[in-house]
């Protein structure tokens, strides 16, 4: 990979990011909104309160005032306060990364994983019944919504079965340590990861099954198999590394997407993620901390499509010179 | 897929080990759909926050659960001065924190006088006016700098100064209150944040260690998981459950429904022209303000917008004691009646001149279509504009539908710049704040900070300030109740301000595990999150043998994951060694 190629695609991040960081600032004081108004309604403030509470919310000054303070703060990674929780909002961030972080990323390992190896069988097998129950299902669990999976697993694990808590990620009453308090969170975490797993297989069945049966057509697999390889090995030596290209594609742009991939199954299970915190702040709503997210979400999908475009550089040489 | 499937077989052994944790009969679990947003009371805003507080800071006087009169607190008795400006309280003897330190009269004095000073946001309403001093340690003298018809009650948290003091202003400001430090019935054991608050009994409770060992607030960001929690038992009671779940629920055997009334009303307002942009034109006629009221079926809001969980009304809720409510004089209420609607807008001259089914006004001109505020906040909002826009459609009034969520709607009202809206208050105690609200200063004048007022209905009415500053100063509770019973009778009249309904709390509990709910007020109120949430010191467990009734179905499950489990591993193994077998005939 040349080093012109790394820089143009690097340069090309930073623009988009340095564009997210102006637009962010702007989007959300479109509409003419008081929040510390209508947050402490009815609470006769004094004028002291007052004035400190826009203060600390970041609302004093002109406009200008506030974009100028808001780059500053950006580049020293300071996100400003929560208007919710008056701490700062990369420590929200920060605090709530970790349990998104396992959730959507476990999830998202196992739904790649498990998507193209079922993907890899559909396409073998083409036309045959393991193909279409394959398909059928896949497609069917992937255009179904994941909040609405996420509903009917809740209803039937966690209230008809009670097999699994109903949302959260450890038990209040037990205070484990150790592999006790990995299991109990493995346990809460059960269901969420079952729901974006199953949720999100489809996407890379389907791609994995396309690519496969475009590469079966190739020339060199009848080679492969004129040499009397067996057709385990003509697959899983021959087709599959190259049909794999499409997918490892889709895999580093959906890992941008783990940050914020999981709103609407955090919620269900009142998994105290990114999702849930983006949820939390939508409903407040909380500008410094929407802002905080959306900046960290964008910056993640930004990274992630550079780590695939360069990966994608680094495996396909016809990219590269393009 | 060896990787996955020992994922899955982990997970499920995991399961299989920890689900043996059975849960403590006196740990009471309650759920809510909203989070504490910070334990320190100079800081949070939120419900469960409050309920928080509530638990674990005691107040110098207390409410009854009945009526809210002023019962002891952290003080036994008091008297006052002749002219009720200066109270003495004797507070009980040998209090103590519940980490053992000393309960003085110190702390009192410090928490009043340093709230007062740096203006703490929950604490100015009841110390903004007072000044305290600890002559003895059992002794706390309350001056107020006016006549304040709220004292003797004094419902501040009180902060243990040993605590407090140390950290400084600024570091107060910006405190966690993670200490766990407190005088209530519980104190704060472990928070997690977006999950549980869990409190442990105080020993040194003045009402004695409740029955109770743990008090856990869940947090739970579905309400219809929380209610499914409280069906499984893993909650024990849940607050702010949703009205058609709330309905469900109500049938059940072994669930009691709480409908708990706080005084939280919606309403329809309208513009009443004293602000800084008038109204359509029309909606300065009395007439027609008379006319949209009697084109409103409060009955079917209550019935399609709430499930019929709520009760239509017709003035202002000024306390969650319905006391303070009068009775409105029969030909005084704008009963529905849409014939007598048109009627009024015919007789005063607002005819539909060119046939578009909208009328305009008196001479023709400008047709009748108001900007209707709808709020994205809540599920109320939406179905009440349908509703309230059909109605007016039929008496020939147009409505514009304007979405704003409440930060914009607060700027919107404060410009003046709309026709009407819909939105509700939720009200203290004492009938004071809410009745300020609809003072003619409370109006925004100032153009630069059209914020900083409560008046969201524009309207000035110089007889009703008259006896707003009357019972701010009457000190005798019957002529106190006369005068603001006049005062709500008025702006009912008015019709700028057309009260739709009060809504309560819906809450549900158990009724298997706990004795010992208490309603604030009687009859009416919630159990749980109301002002001094008198059940969490009053509960008791019901005995272990007849809670226990659930279990078997989770071990059930137990045995069956196990299995799923072990035919997981197993078929992993085969499938590893099957692909060994390939590579080596290779």
């Amino acid at each position: 990979v040349s080093a012109r190629f790394v820089t143009a695609k690097v340069l090309g991040s930073l623009v988009t990011l340095a564009f997210v960081v102006v637009f962010n600032f702007f989007l959300f004081r479109i509409v003419e909104s008081d929040p510390v108004a209508s947050m402490f309604r009815g609470r006769n403030l004094t004028q002291t309160q007052r004035a400190e509470l826009t203060k600390q919310f970041g609302l004093d000054g002109s406009q200008w005032d506030q974009f100028v303070s808001y780059l500053q703060q950006t580049a020293s990674f300071n996100l400003g306060r929560s208007y919710q929780t008056n701490q700062p909002v990369a420590d929200e961030i920060w605090d709530a990364a970790g349990p998104t972080i396992a959730l959507v990323g476990v999830s998202s390992v196992l739904s790649a994983v498990l998507g193209t190896m079922l993907g890899v069988a559909a396409a073998w097998r083409r036309r045959t019944k393991a193909d279409y129950s394959i398909t059928s299902f896949t497609m069917a669990t992937y255009s179904m919504p994941d909040f609405w999976l996420g509903m009917l697993l809740l209803v039937a694990f966690a209230v008809g079965l009670e097999w699994f808590p109903v949302g959260g990620i450890t038990d209040p009453n037990a205070d484990a340590t150790g592999l006790a308090h990995i299991a109990d969170q493995a346990k809460h975490m059960f269901l969420p990861a079952l729901t974006l797993t199953v949720a999100y297989l489809g996407e890379y069945t389907i791609i994995m099954r396309s690519s496969l049966l475009d590469t079966m057509r190739e020339d060199y697999l009848v080679l492969a198999r004129a040499k009397g390889l067996r057709d385990v090995l003509v697959r899983n030596r021959h087709a599959v590394p190259n049909a794999l290209l499409p997918v490892v594609a889709l895999m580093a742009i959906n890992f941008g997407f783990v940050l914020s991939g999981a709103i609407a199954v955090e919620a269900i299970f009142s998994w105290p993620g990114l999702g849930l915190a983006t949820y939390q702040a939508l409903v407040g709503p909380d500008l410094p901390m929407l802002q905080g997210l959306f900046l960290v979400f964008s910056a993640s999908v930004i990274f992630f499509n550079l780590v695939a475009d360069l990966l994608y550089g680094y495996l396909d040489p016809r990219v590269r010179t393009t | 897929l060896v990787g996955a499937v020992l994922f899955v077989a982990l997970l499920a052994g995991m399961t299989a080990v920890s689900a043996e944790g059975q849960k403590e009969p006196s740990t009471f679990d309650v759920g809510d759909t909203q989070d504490i947003d910070s334990m320190s009371p100079l800081i949070g805003v939120t419900v469960p926050a409050y309920e928080a507080w509530t638990i674990q800071y005691a107040t110098l006087t207390d409410k009854a659960a009945s009526d809210f009169h002023t019962i002891p607190g952290l003080a036994k008795s008091w008297t006052s001065s002749p002219d009720k400006r200066t109270w003495t309280y004797k507070l009980r003897p040998n209090m103590k924190w519940s980490d053992g330190k000393p309960l003085t009269s110190e702390d009192v004095a410090w928490t009043v006088n340093t709230a007062r000073e740096e203006e703490w946001l929950n604490h100015s309403s009841v110390v903004g006016n007072l000044t305290a001093t600890a002559p003895d340690p059992e002794t706390v003298v309350i001056k107020s700098s006016v006549d304040d018809p709220k004292l003797p009650t004094m419902d501040a948290y009180i902060l243990p100064k040993h605590i407090w003091e140390p950290l400084g202003a600024k570091g107060r400001a910006k405190y966690d209150g993670l200490d766990g430090v407190g005088s209530g019935p519980f104190t704060l054991e472990k928070f997690e944040k977006g999950q549980f608050a869990r409190f442990k009994a105080n020993p040194n409770y003045y009402g004695g260690r409740p029955a109770v060992d743990k008090v856990v607030l869940r947090f739970y960001n579905n309400p219809d998981a929380m209610v499914a929690a409280l069906k499984t038992g893993e909650l024990d009671a849940a607050e702010d459950v949703p009205g058609q779940a709330f309905k469900s629920l109500q049938g059940s055997s072994d669930i009691q429904t709480i409908a708990g009334y706080q005084g939280a009303m919606s309403e329809l307002g309208i513009n009443g022209g004293d602000g800084l942009k008038k109204p359509h034109p029309a909606l300065l006629d009395k007439r027609v303000r008379v006319a949209i009221a009697h084109a409103i079926d409060k009955d079917a809001i209550v019935d399609r917008v709430l499930a019929g969980i709520g009760k239509p009304a017709h003035t202002l809720s000024t306390s969650p004691d319905p006391a303070w409510t009068p009775e409105i004089p029969e030909d005084q209420l704008y009963e529905f009646d849409l014939d007598k609607a048109k009627q009024i807008l015919d007789d005063a001259g607002y005819k539909d001149t060119d046939g578009d089914g909208i009328r305009e006004m008196p001479g023709g001109g400008q047709p009748l279509n108001f900007r209707y505020g709808v709020r994205t906040e809540g599920d109320a909002g939406a179905p009440t504009y349908e509703l309230i826009s059909g109605w007016l459609k039929e008496i020939g009034i147009a409505t514009t539908r304007k979405v704003y969520d409440d930060s914009q709607l607060t700027v919107v009202i404060g410009k003046g710049d709309y026709d009407m809206y819909s939105w509700g208050w939720t009200p203290f105690v004492d009938p004071d704040p809410m009745l300020s609200y609809f003072t003619c200063d409370q109006i925004a004048s100032d153009p630069e900070d059209p914020t900083n007022y409560y008046n969201d209905a524009n309207y000035c009415d110089p007889e009703y300030d008259k006896l707003y500053a009357q019972q701010k100063v009457e000190l005798d509770h019957e002529k106190r109740l006369e005068i603001v019973h006049e005062m709500l009778t008025r702006f009912q009249e008015s019709a700028v301000y057309d009260v739709l309904y009060t809504y309560p709390d819906n809450q549900a509990y158990r009724k298997n595990r706990f004795t010992g709910w208490t309603r604030q007020p009687a009859e009416t109120g919630p159990v749980l999150f109301s002002n001094s949430s008198p059940t969490y010191a009053k509960l008791k467990p019901v005995s272990a043998s007849a809670a226990s009734d659930d279990g078997g179905s989770s071990s059930a499950g137990i045995i069956v994951i196990v299995v799923l489990a072990i035919a997981a591993i197993g078929g992993g193994i085969l499938l590893v060694r099957r692909r060994r077998t390939v590579y080596e005939r290779e």
